[in-house]
């Protein structure tokens, strides 16, 4: 038998060939060492903390003294914007980076 | 007389194979274990999809995975083994959730210099028909055209039963052949 | 590791009041949160503080009149943040039970799960096209952020205010400037 004329190793010696082991392209061993990097690398801080340690310094500051009405009332109004802005900032840097996440999806499609 | 004295030859202590360095913390060695193997990881991707840069996305997201699970592998042919199913099972996983279609043949890209001697026109059709079989057949027609796996081998990485990736194999032969043929 | 999101596109409200819903943030597990955190933040804000915050934020300073803008609607604003100095500090579960508070008109807007980053759900309590409660549940290996914005909330505002008040703007790898 003539190996070489059947017909199913013919189509077994093209799958061995057209399956054939190729190589990423130059470099992959370290793009993978650079993703371990990031994947490693300690979760950064988010910026908001320190802002929002600065808030309860001052209110600990501010806490100690006698103050007239108002001026307890404009210090309550400052702390008061400041949690608002430090709310809305928290809660937009969540949207934001949902949104960012999506959008990278949908790029890579 | 003469004593013949025996020579004692100092053998240079072998290192450590890169796995065991690579398990010790090496980076190096990991990095060494990367270069190895990256060829197998990536081509099992690139002839399940087509797709090279999604072939790469997958081929990382393996070897970040046994950066992470290194400490579980008992030996290189543990290695390997593992390597081979999570490829193939992400391969699958990704399909499923992804419904990837076949890349067409323009979207195949240029064949490498050195395969070009061959039947460039029958690999690349190959390929494709390749991609467009079932996700369990084309991960057992991969497993067994690209790294030469036998049934037994290949049934414990897909896992599934042995005369189940037999008769995928066969099917899928079947299917490519008629497809060859261009019979419906 | 793959993102899996599910994104409904929100319209932005215009129109008529309605009764927003405030979360219980003071869950049994995220109450005790405090205890076992490195880090906390804790605003709570009823409708008068927000009023009270309104009349401070500067007419004259077209930012924070954006602010005062997009908080006019607001009857609350609640935030829980606890920032642990190692993984598994919390009950992953508690997402899912602060969600479970959320009554009939509340629909997800954004489902982001990440292996390596974060987990982000964006709920929003629906009024026809209104969005008059927003929740988002942000979970990461070592923090959880919680939250609570109670009225009606211009989302996409609220996205903008990136690069204002010096907040950093999300480079490509999401990571700040």
């Amino acid at each position: 038998m003539n190996l070489e004329n059947d017909p199913s190793t013919a189509l077994e010696t093209s799958l061995r060939r057209a399956l054939r082991r190729e190589s990423p392209a130059p470099g992959f061993a370290s793009r993978v060492m650079q993703r371990i990097e990031r994947d490693q690398a300690p979760a950064r801080r988010p910026w908001w903390r320190a802002v929002a340690a600065s808030l309860t310094l001052t209110a600990l500051v501010g806490g100690g003294i006698a103050y007239q009405d108002h001026q307890r009332q404009v210090r309550e109004g400052e702390q008061a914007k400041e949690q608002v802005l430090l709310a809305l900032r928290i809660a937009g840097e969540k949207v934001r980076y949902a949104q960012h996440e999506v959008r990278s999806i949908g790029s890579n499609d | 007389m003469t004593a013949i004295v025996p020579e004692v030859i100092e053998m240079p202590t072998a290192l450590p194979s890169a796995f065991i360095r690579a398990r010790e913390g090496d980076q190096e060695a990991f990095a060494e274990l990367v270069e190895r193997h990256e060829a197998m990881v990536y081509s099992l991707a690139w002839n399940f999809f087509g797709d090279r840069s999604r072939a790469e996305e997958i081929a990382q997201d393996v070897f970040l995975q046994l950066y992470r699970n290194l400490h579980t592998i008992e030996s290189d042919a543990h290695l390997l083994f593992w390597l081979r199913q999570v490829t193939t099972r992400r391969c699958i996983d990704v399909t499923r959730r992804t419904r990837l279609k076949a890349v067409s043949l323009e979207d195949a890209g240029d064949l490498p210099a050195d395969l070009r001697a061959a039947d460039p026109l029958l690999d690349r059709r190959l390929k494709q028909l390749v991609q467009e079989l079932p996700d369990a057949q084309r991960a057992v027609v991969t497993l067994r055209y690209q790294e030469d796996l036998d049934p037994s081998e290949i049934c414990r990485i897909v896992g599934i039963p042995v005369n189940t990736v037999k008769s995928h194999l066969h099917r899928a032969l079947q299917a490519l052949r008629r497809k060859l043929e261009n019979r419906p | 590791m793959r993102k899996l999101v599910l994104v409904f596109i929100l319209a932005l409200a215009v129109a008529v009041p309605a009764s927003a819903q405030r979360i219980n943030l003071d869950l049994p597990g995220l109450a005790g949160l405090a205890d076992k955190a490195t880090d906390v933040v804790d605003v709570t804000l009823d409708a008068s503080m927000i009023r009270l915050a309104a009349k401070f934020l500067a007419g004259n300073d077209p930012e924070e009149r954006e602010i005062r803008d997009l908080i006019s609607g607001l009857q609350g604003i609640y935030v829980r943040s606890y920032e642990f100095s190692k993984e598994g500090e919390y009950d992953r579960s508690l997402a899912d039970r602060l969600k479970s508070q959320l009554g009939a008109t509340w629909k997800p807007l954004v489902t982001v799960r990440s292996k390596t980053k974060e987990n982000v759900n964006i709920m929003a309590d629906l009024r026809g096209e209104r969005v008059v409660g927003l929740v988002i549940i942000a979970a990461e290996p070592r923090e959880l952020t919680v939250v609570n914005i109670v009225g009606d909330i211009d989302i996409d505002r609220l996205s903008k205010l990136e690069g204002e008040f010096g907040i950093p703007r999300i480079t490509k790898e999401g990571k700040d400037e």
